[in-house]
């Protein structure tokens, strides 16, 4: 199977190809330099006047694992009022927070998205994550592992093991987990929490396993450099949502010490406490030291006004924010003693003073950020607003006087601490062409997606060019996965399955001793259950398990 | 202008979800795009026109004839204007009504009156399980409003109710009241076993003495004024409960395993 894509206007930040007209060809699902003489090509588009990028990754998205059940079964009331009917192609489904999972497969294809990848995958609830990604259609999809309050981890840490141990335990959990990347959500505060602390700062001792964050954070970063894996750790930091967490931030980024990290929905950690209520945008600061370190990345995880759900393993933070869930209900866990979850439905109003200066503050770490590559565009769905906002985003950050009157509808008090009206910036095609697709490919360490270069999978997706960028980026003309007709003029044509995206560093199999005695001791199932096998993935014929590639053990750079 | 009336054609193979048409929804509309309005039924979605025969302009003052219990959400979250039924009504009538009125001349199906919060109900017929009760996930069943049923209800009526007057002319089913939040329920007829089954606060008003379980505590004859005013005050609604005149009661409280600061009242 042959096909053109004659004529376009392509944006490939990859191969810095910046709106250049030229014909992409795909043979069998991959991206090939051009047709062989004489070769027949089976089937053309006439894309001149559209715009044609690689399919959209969003790299930090809800959309499988214990959490996000919780959430659907929480809120029947969002499934009710947001019913979506069969159609020819697609399956009946419904919800706009958490939409169930075959309707999400569906919205982010028809947005232009091919991958979406789960950030809180628990090594003991990853089963179930898989299973719900495997069964949301079209889109690729992969999960970052949860460590940093697992017991096993922080004993070692306690008993001061060497690196090359932590190592192999990191290691082991990215195979038995089946994930592409490691995060930490509120480094040991989750298992503080169960130890009676309410509250725990980078240099704050868990009072069980005498550990700070910083230590979990350095020990982790530096793990997940030395075995090579391309995501960097994958940091949700301590105090989210706390004013005057910006301090944590800032120190977040140099605990470190250089190794690469991804601090993710930065928004929520950027507060400072300043002004009457005690409650200012740390937004210049954290852009500032985002542009300075150049091992930090970030995503934003921005807030858009209206009714979502917040859905997190961080059990302490969500505890203290169950007050404030609207309607009024939460669930907050313990699982396995391993990590937490806590769920708390939200609505974001634009006359609350906070969630106002919420908005504007993730707004301005977009605007003043200079680097796309190392920014990314979340609204760390569902917990800053569903993910099918994503266009509405898109259009404030790239249309200045929309963005204004938005900001002039907000409440007033929160105008007057915010500097956002006076940011002239306007990301361009390109710009967005890098933080969500060669950027978050990049980051995640995707070699052959995010990019429209030759051997790259053909996952492309065609826009009409619009004034309007929310309603451009609402409705692409055509969308591609791996080379098959999947979305047409925004209506899903045919559903495929994407593949689970993995990394499978070496490690020394000697860890599996140690491991295997504490499952006997302590776990609730056998070491052998708990891992999963790319086979178990793959049954059913719904994609496979794609290992990307670790580059071996590192010497630490300056 | 005539009313806007809906007369059923079909036999539903599936439930109809009729939300769309209320007389807040429809209000305005030129016929051609009520005729077009898509209702779900089960995964697929029907035209109005192929459901019904649509006939007259006044949306303010709905009628929906041939009604058959099929018909899921009649009135769901109306706020204005009149809906009258010929014929039974499916699941959640009335459900999260704010205002306006709904008439049943018929039999309704289960959660009628759920999340009522204002306006009335009136049911010449029979009805379900759960009424004014809270559907799955919900905090509170019925929290305003007034619903009058003329006939008999099914189990759980007024379970976690919040606020209003539900009457129910004939026989109720077990667990009337249950973890009943505030409010009023009056029962002309029998009541079924564990009435006011976790009852918190409100007031639930029988004619008859039910069998009790044994957290509601009896606690004696009372004379209470406050009836008669109540009993005044039903007088412009069209149910035999404003025709009673009486004050004396047996008052037990309950549910003590629930912080039992509700009562059951039962006219002697």
């Amino acid at each position: 199977m042959l096909i053109k894509l004659a004529g376009g206007t392509v944006y490939d930040p990859a191969h810095q190809v910046d709106g250049k007209v030229m014909d992409i060809y795909v043979r069998d699902g991959r991206i090939i330099a051009r047709a062989h003489d004489g070769e027949r090509i089976d089937r053309e588009y006439d894309l001149r006047g559209k715009v044609v990028m690689a399919g959209a990754i969003d790299m930090h998205t809800h959309i499988g694992g214990g959490k996000v059940n919780i959430a659907r079964m929480m809120m029947p009331e969002d499934h009710r009022g947001d019913p979506v009917a069969h159609s020819a192609f697609c399956r009946a489904g419904c919800g706009h927070a958490v939409p169930s999972t075959l309707t999400t497969g569906y919205r982010y294809a028809e947005m232009g998205y091919t991958a979406g990848f789960e950030p809180a995958l628990l090594p003991t609830n990853a089963r179930q994550a898989h299973l719900e990604m495997g069964d949301t259609p079209i889109i690729d999809k992969g999960g970052y592992a949860m460590l940093g309050s697992d017991d096993f981890f922080l004993r070692m840490l306690t008993a001061k093991q060497d690196q090359n141990a932590i190592n192999d335990y990191v290691a082991w959990t990215l195979h038995a987990s089946q994930a592409i990347g490691i995060k930490v959500v509120n480094p040991g505060g989750i298992s503080a929490f169960k130890f009676n602390q309410r509250a725990l700062d980078l240099d704050e001792q868990n009072v069980h396993y005498q550990v700070t964050p910083r230590e979990i954070l350095k020990a982790l970063s530096r793990a997940v450099y030395e075995l090579g894996v391309p995501h960097p750790l994958h940091v949700h930091g301590n105090n989210l949502g706390v004013p005057g967490n910006v301090e944590t931030s800032l120190k977040t980024m140099g605990a470190v010490e250089g190794f690469p990290v991804h601090l993710t929905h930065i928004q929520f950690h950027s507060y400072g406490t300043e002004g009457d209520r005690k409650f200012s945008s740390g937004a210049a600061a954290i852009a500032e030291a985002l542009n300075k370190h150049k091992n930090v990345s970030a995503d934003v995880g921005q807030i858009l006004f209206g009714q979502t759900v917040t859905a997190s393993g961080d059990s302490m933070r969500q505890h203290a924010n169950a007050v404030f869930g609207s309607p009024r209900k939460s669930v907050i866990m313990d699982i396995e003693c391993d990590a937490g979850c806590g769920v708390v439905p939200f609505k974001y109003k634009d006359q609350n003073f906070v969630n106002a200066l919420q908005w504007a503050i993730g707004l301005e770490i977009f605007l003043l950020a200079d680097d796309p590559w190392r920014i990314f565009l979340t609204t760390d769905h569902p917990n800053g607003a569903p993910f099918t906002s994503y266009p509405h985003l898109i259009r404030l950050l790239m249309d200045k006087s929309f963005r204004n009157d938005m900001f002039a509808k907000l409440n007033l008090d929160a105008q007057a601490m915010s500097t956002l009206s006076s940011i002239d910036r306007e990301y361009n095609l390109y710009e967005i062409a890098i933080m969500t697709r060669a950027g978050a490919a990049r980051l995640v360490g995707l070699h052959d997606r995010g990019h429209l270069g030759v051997g790259a999978g053909a996952d492309i997706t065609v826009y009409t060019n619009n004034a309007d960028r929310e309603k451009m980026f609402a409705k692409p003309d055509y969308v591609f996965k791996d080379g098959e007709l999947v979305v047409k003029d925004g209506q899903v044509v045919k559903v495929t399955w994407g593949h689970t995206h993995t990394v499978k560093p070496e490690f020394d199999r000697g860890i599996e001793k140690e491991i295997k005695k504490y499952f006997d001791t302590y776990h609730t199932m056998n070491m052998e259950h708990f891992k999963i096998s790319s086979e178990e993935i793959a049954e059913g014929g719904r994609g496979g398990v794609v290992v990307h590639e670790c580059k071996g053990r590192r010497e630490k750079t300056a | 202008m005539s009313a806007l009336t809906f007369t059923l054609k079909i036999q539903p193979r599936q439930r109809v979800d009729l939300s769309p048409l209320t007389p807040d929804n429809l209000a305005g509309k030129p016929a051609a795009e009520i005729a077009a309005i898509e209702l779900y039924s089960g995964k697929q979605k029907l035209r109005a026109d192929t459901v019904f025969d649509i006939a007259g302009d006044d949306a303010s003052n709905i009628v929906i004839a041939n009604s058959c219990n099929k018909l899921d959400f009649i009135g769901h979250g109306m706020k204005t204007g009149r809906i009258s039924i010929h014929g039974n009504a499916g699941s959640y009538l009335g459900l999260q009504m704010r205002n306006g009125e709904i008439v049943l001349h018929g039999d309704a199906d289960a959660f009628a009156a759920s999340g009522l919060s204002g306006g009335l109900i009136h049911i010449h017929g029979n009805v379900g399980d759960f009424l004014a009760a809270a559907i799955a996930g919900d905090k509170q069943g019925m929290k305003g409003g007034t619903v009058i049923v003329t006939g008999n209800a099914g189990e759980r009526v007024g379970d976690q109710m919040r606020r209003g007057l539900l009457l129910v002319e004939g026989n109720v089913g077990s667990y009337c009241a249950s973890r009943m939040l505030a409010g009023t329920i009056g029962v002309f007829g029998a009541v079924g076993e564990y009435a006011g089954y976790g009852m918190r606060h409100g007031t639930l008003l029988l004619t008859q003495t039910p069998a009790l379980h044994a957290t509601i505590q009896d606690c004696g004859l009372h004379t209470l004024p406050f009836l008669s005013l109540m009993f005044k005050s039903f007088s412009n609604l069209p149910t035999k409960f404003a025709k009673i005149n009486k004050n004396r009661v047996q008052r037990y409280a309950g549910d003590l395993a629930n912080d039992g600061k509700g009562e059951i009242l039962v006219l002697q």
